[in-house]
């Protein structure tokens, strides 16, 4: 036991073997040289590894010492969705070992490759983050002080903001981070309003921004219906897109003891992937051809009469048209025909989930990632709807998210169409509601944008800010092009089409890079730039605390693990202080009138940064009433944590316990309060484990169907019908969503107090600051958004019945003439968009012949998104040293390529990447896979040259998204990054 | 035939009565083999603080130490923490 | 009396990497030296593909104890196979012994010195003063000794590595066969008992009378 680490600063010198010898070589041979000598792209490790483990040093047998502060911290791992508990053991400072918490209900102490490998974040020793802030200039990274770098972007930024002919405010976009936490996540939101526009966005665009507008206008929230830990109160798990063992693991912790006990597991994939090698069925699908096989499923549901009638009766609307259109459209020889799956798999598919109820349909980018995402999610949706598995315990749609608060940054972070909470920036009542809520002044507010038209127009998207940039101006619905971009912890290479990216990199004025890892970004900026660009280091969330919304909606408290390492700096404190170079800090903080909504609580250095317990409970818990973040104080989540021992596994509920600490009685509530934890903390909501459950009473996480689309449609009620309605509802029919009206003519307006009547006048559920009116509705057992049906049928989409359409670039122009995509779109998302023409101009040089092969790409275990962050961790890089494509025998052998070597990945973008062949069974053989977390080569290119010095990745390669080609979803510019074309050939 | 049955049914209840005499089957460490430094005993130590998430037990005391390990062991077990 | 050992429940191993990263992180175990690994068997083969850990067993009766040529190793009393780095000259006989391929040796060093030999210690460190900074730079951490249980073990992702009393992981592996309705899935198990694992049909093509509920 190494209890003797140094006291003294923030790491210590014998932490790590290989950290210590690496320094020691250092002052002969710069990291640099070193591999350029060796030839090997390792690192540290590799140094280390050359000498003899045991022959290092002659240590002497030091007693052991306990002597120094030891504190445990509570964190939540920073990987995935999952939200695993982590206990960091700290002494003096330094995280000195990591050890599992058994108690929480999410991961029982479970970990896996990332979580189990997280302590590598506080080693500073031989450390690949980025350390100070740097500039480019003349082609090289230079060390700069915060303070040039502040004054140095601010003074751009201002400049480009009133430059009258080319600028504004909208000249800027901000690519916020699914990697903030909640409030980090708010605060940007609130940051780039107050600089006055609504360009900016993260990476939940191109997560599950098709899940989240489909399945919200199918039932109201757009999230995952109930928990991973449900899954084990479920019969059947249909999992379509999604390779949980990989980009989910610790999940398959609820999935195998789910099968275990009973419940089938299928897999449809067009690979076979470590998930489906864990299944009871496999299915190989061709990928984007997800509508066809569900509705192929459906037909047989149909057609055997497995559908729950009573329930599409009482709770769906428009299931008759799709059941229709199904049984016209789908039969088993057209679903074969496109999607490949033979009909007696998709018949043991459909019988297996209609006998096997209740069940979930599983999925994650392999769904949404399609210029036909939309549909394919709705497609689900209605399969769940069809078999009656929606809002009860066991069923659903359990939609995994990626990152560890994708689900929280999509809730109240920086998107570019809403507000916190999902108030759209189109219906003025959202700002006028977020401006008493942030405290400042609506009209000063008003004047900070171009215009009041662009303050009602959503902004660009993630997916599409190098077209804001490249775009003929007359051709985009704002005055200028898009002149600086801040990457706030978001990697490039996660974004399709590279190249141009590469293109786009070069117009711009600015650059500003915030992140804990800004290489992959870097490097390409330096590649083809000589100035522009700043380098920011940021915090990780590790070092700093705030809360974090898992998958499952539930929200976990971190505590700081470890002051910010190196210069780094939190991303509130660095939100703040640019703030106040750009002289909006006082509207950021809140401060008005005598009232400040978020005080300045000390932090590193002494320096000031916004409280994040303040805005959780003053900005959010205040604002987000419409999904309920308004219940989860930071009292309560961290009560949570204390005592995740007394949550039951299956239920999520606590059956009993007090917190020692503050008395807070826990009896009833769900772990994590997932959200809608709806009304204010003290009436004590307990969250929602499962949504639109109507067996439990409201007050007890129950609720039913939103009414978020009016009360009918061309005659047709839309509202649930007579008998169906939450446990314990006074209101035993359909009823749309409550307002003052509403709670007046039900007489229950005398129920609210005075204080309460105050606000609640003239307000609806979700915009009454006192709660009040969700208070009384829920007091008669009602949910407060309305009491109505899904809709089968979506009729404000350009498919209102889910349609199959061939992604951009198809391998069979035969199924693009049965089955086109949609007309171009002059203006979407203030751009012009290709659908049409890119199709037909693919046809028609055949690029089905030049490229015949579909590339498909996805996650690997060891490594998250961009993956520059756990590139970096070497216990991780060690696992995983190359990029990589994945061949059928026959494909690699029709191309006498063998197993190891190198090979050209070429795509009809023109470019080509350079990896090396994996051939497995794995996948079919009209199919190639490759890794998407990978940066650093350039078309067969190092690029380690352009890395500003010691913060390149132990690990690089080629990144998959410098070859995808051009596709975006129809409704949300969602990017196709599942199906493209490509050829491979022997390097 | 008869005899080779009768045969291997005597060869077979010899074998049995081995099998019943067999000792343990796990080789018993031999101090004398070991040429190296000597180690102590897990459970000779003073537990670590509860900072450290370990178990407690008094020092020497072996049964105490299994008890407890036993117990943290049960952390593998999810129905354990699933059925509490 | 408890005597230590590990299990890997090919039916729940996801091939997650998760007991690597935990070891390398709880000993700190230097680049390109794995104490355990996740092997994978007829990789991408429907129905036939299996992960499994693997690390030093700690064998009762182990052949690396019987073949050392400077007797280095040693058994604890509560089962685990640790030896004495100051004494091991880093032959490599172990290695020829492991069935599991468990031995690790650092490779060459500048002086073209063969490495000594490095495995898992079952978090058990090694021959050094317990929790001792010696201790750990030589052999990792002593988790034993805290009272804890491998770190491998203790956070893998799906359970399906079980570290500690055999008694007790018998009882857990027991009562997961229990649930499941079926035999030991186990990996070896055909080559020991030369029938097939339990009931895993070839998946693709399932029968429809299959998921009775």
């Amino acid at each position: 036991m190494l209890l003797t680490r140094k006291a003294t600063g923030t790491a210590a010198p014998q932490a790590r073997l290989s950290r210590g010898l690496s320094g020691a070589l250092a002052k002969t041979m710069d990291r640099r040289t070193f591999l350029k000598r060796s030839g090997v792209g390792v690192g540290a490790g590799a140094v280390a590894s050359q000498l003899p483990f045991s022959m290092i040093g002659t240590a002497e047998a030091k007693e052991e010492q306990t002597s120094g502060k030891i504190e445990v911290k509570r964190t939540v791992c920073t990987h995935c969705s999952v939200g695993c508990s982590i206990d960091a053991v700290v002494q003096n400072g330094v995280w000195i070992r990591q050890e599992p918490v058994f108690d929480s209900p999410l991961n029982l102490g479970a970990h896996c490759a990332k979580g189990a490998s997280i302590r590598e974040h506080g080693i500073t020793h031989d450390s690949h983050r980025l350390k100070y802030p740097m500039k480019l200039e003349g082609g090289k990274w230079k060390k700069v002080s915060w303070d040039q770098a502040y004054d140095d972007i601010s003074k751009k930024l201002l400049e480009i903001r009133n430059d009258k002919e080319k600028g504004g405010p909208d000249a800027l976009f901000v690519i916020g981070s699914s990697k903030h936490n909640n409030e980090q996540s708010e605060l940007l939101c609130k940051w780039v309003r107050l600089w006055g526009t609504n360009n900016t966005d993260h990476q939940a665009r191109i997560c599950h921004s098709t899940t989240v507008a489909g399945v919200a206008q199918t039932w109201g929230y757009g999230a995952m219906t109930n928990s991973y830990n449900d899954e084990q109160n479920s019969k059947s798990l249909l999992f379509l897109g999604s390779n949980a063992a990989e980009a989910h693991p610790v999940s398959m912790l609820h999935t195998l003891h789910a099968k275990e006990n009973g419940c089938k597991v299928i897999v449809a994939d067009p690979r076979f992937t470590r998930t489906a090698a864990k299944a009871d069925m496999y299915v190989r699908t061709r990928s984007g051809a997800d509508v066809p096989f569900l509705f192929g499923i459906l037909h047989h549901v149909f057609k055997n009469g497995w559908e729950d009638k009573e329930y599409i009766k009482a709770r769906v609307h428009g299931m008759d048209e799709v059941k229709k259109e199904v049984m016209a459209k789908w039969t088993p020889d057209k679903v074969t025909e496109a999607c490949g799956v033979p009909e007696d798999q998709v018949f043991a598919v459909a019988k297996t989930l209609a006998e096997n109820r209740p069940g979930f349909i599983i999925w994650a980018m392999g769904q949404t990632q399609h210029t036909n995402a939309n549909a394919i999610v709705r497609a689900s949706n209605i399969l769940m709807l069809a078999l009656g598995n929606v809002g009860r315990s066991g069923g659903g749609c359990n939609i995994y998210r990626g990152h560890d608060n994708v689900q929280g940054a999509t809730d109240i972070g920086p998107n570019p169409d809403t507000l916190p909470g999902y108030y759209p920036v189109a219906v003025p009542g959202s700002w006028a509601h977020w401006a008493k809520v942030w405290n400042v002044d609506p009209a000063w507010l008003k004047g900070r944008y171009a215009s009041e038209a662009l303050m009602a127009k959503p902004g660009m998207t993630v997916s599409r800010w190098i077209d804001g940039v490249m775009e003929k101006n007359d051709a985009i619905d704002q005055d200028p092009n898009l002149r600086a971009i801040f990457f706030w912890g978001h990697a490039p290479n996660s974004q399709s089409r590279g190249l141009e990216m590469l293109e786009a990199m070069k117009k711009l004025d600015l650059m500003v890079v915030i992140d804990p890892y800004p290489s992959a970004s870097a490097a390409m900026f330096a590649k083809v730039r000589k100035d522009g660009a700043y380098l920011l280091p940021a915090a990780t969330q590790l070092e700093t605390e705030g809360s974090v919304t898992a998958s499952n909606r539930s929200l976990q408290w971190r505590e700081k693990v470890i002051d910010p390492v190196f210069e780094s700096r939190t991303d509130q404190m660095i939100m703040y202080q640019l703030a106040q170079k750009l002289g909006f800090a006082d509207q950021f903080l809140g401060k008005k009138d005598g009232k400040q909504n978020i005080r300045l609580v000390k932090a590193k250095g002494g320096m000031e940064e916004p409280s994040m317990e303040d805005t959780l409970r003053n900005d959010i818990n205040k604002g987000a009433w419409t999904i309920g973040y308004t219940g989860q104080s930071p009292e309560r989540l961290q009560a949570h944590m204390r005592n995740q021992h007394v949550f039951d596994v299956k239920t999520l509920r606590a059956k009993g316990g007090k917190d020692a600490k503050t008395g807070y009685d826990l009896t009833g509530d769900y772990y994590g309060l997932p959200w809608p934890c709806y009304g204010t903390a003290a009436i004590k909501h307990p969250g929602t484990p499962n949504l639109y459950d109507t067996s439990k009473h409201s007050m007890d996480g129950g609720h039913t169907f939103r009414a978020l689309f009016g009360v009918e449609k061309d005659g047709v009620n839309l509202l649930a019908e007579d008998g169906i309605a939450s446990k314990g509802s006074d209101i035993t029919t359909g009823y749309p969503q409550f307002d003052h009206v509403l709670l007046k003519k039900l007489g229950w307006w005398d129920e609210l107090t005075d204080e309460e009547k105050k606000e609640a006048e003239g307000k609806t559920w979700a915009n009454d600051l006192s709660g009040g009116i969700q208070r009384v509705a829920m007091k008669h057992g009602c949910s407060a958004f309305g009491n109505a049906k899904a809709r089968a049928v979506v009729w404000n989409f350009p498919d209102p019945i889910p349609q199959h359409r061939e992604p951009l670039y198809s391998p069979r122009p035969d199924l693009v003439e049965k089955y086109p995509t949609h007309d171009d779109v002059k203006t979407f998302w203030r751009l012009p968009t290709l659908f049409k023409s890119v199709q037909q101009k693919a046809v028609k040089e055949e690029m089905h012949k030049k490229f015949p092969l579909i590339l498909t790409s996805g996650r690997l275990v060891e490594y998250e998104g961009g993956g520059d962050e756990t590139r970096s961790n070497p216990w991780l890089a060690e696992l995983m040293q190359d990029n990589f494509v994945e061949l059928n025998p026959k494909t690699a052998a029709d191309r006498s390529i063998r197993n190891g070597e190198y090979v050209w990945v070429a795509t009809p973008s023109g470019a080509r990447i350079k990896v090396k062949a994996k051939v497995t069974e794995g996948i079919g053989p009209d199919t190639v896979f490759i890794p998407f977390h990978f940066a650093g080569w350039w078309q067969g290119e190092d690029m380690l040259p352009y890395y500003p010095d010691g913060a390149a990745p132990i690990v690089r390669g080629e990144a998959v998204n410098t070859a995808t080609t051009y596709g975006y979803d129809r409704v949300t510019m969602m990017q196709e990054t599942k199906t493209t074309l490509c050829e491979v050939a022997k390097a | 035939m008869r005899l080779a049955l009768r045969l291997a049914l005597l060869l077979a209840a010899v074998l049995a009565l081995v099998a019943c005499s067999e000792k343990e089957q796990v080789a018993e460490f031999k101090r004398g083999k070991y040429q190296g430094k000597p180690d102590n005993q897990s459970w000779a130590n003073d537990p670590l603080p509860a900072e450290f998430r370990g178990g407690t037990w008094a020092k020497g005391d072996r049964t105490a130490w299994e008890e407890q390990i036993k117990k943290r062991q049960l952390a593998q077990h999810e129905y354990r923490r699933i059925y509490q | 009396m408890a005597r230590m050992k590990f299990l890997c429940d090919a039916e729940r191993c996801i091939e997650c990497n998760g007991c690597v990263t935990a070891c390398k992180n709880e000993n700190e175990v230097p680049w390109g030296v794995n104490r355990r690994r996740v092997v994978t068997i007829n990789d991408g083969v429907v129905g036939a593909e299996k992960s499994i850990s693997v690390a030093c067993m700690h064998c009762s009766d182990a052949p690396c104890m019987a073949v050392c040529p400077v007797d280095c190793f040693y058994r604890t009393d509560d089962g685990v196979v640790l030896h004495d780095k100051d004494l091991c000259i880093g032959c490599g006989y172990c290695f020829y012994a492991c069935p599991f391929g468990a031995p690790q040796f650092p490779q060459a060093g500048a002086f073209g010195l063969r490495g000594k030999m490095d495995k898992c210690t079952f978090c058990a460190g090694g021959p050094e003063p317990d929790r001792s900074d010696a201790e750990f730079r030589k052999y990792g951490r002593n988790r034993l000794a805290e009272g804890k249980l491998p770190a491998c073990a203790e956070m893998c992702s799906t359970k399906a590595l079980l570290g500690g009393d055999g008694d007790v992981i018998a009882d857990i592996y027991r009562e997961r066969v229990l649930r499941r309705g079926r035999g030991a899935d186990l990996w070896g198990w055909s080559s020991a008992y030369g029938v097939k694992p339990g009931a895993q049909p070839p998946v693709q093509q399932p029968a429809p009378t299959r998921g009775k509920s």
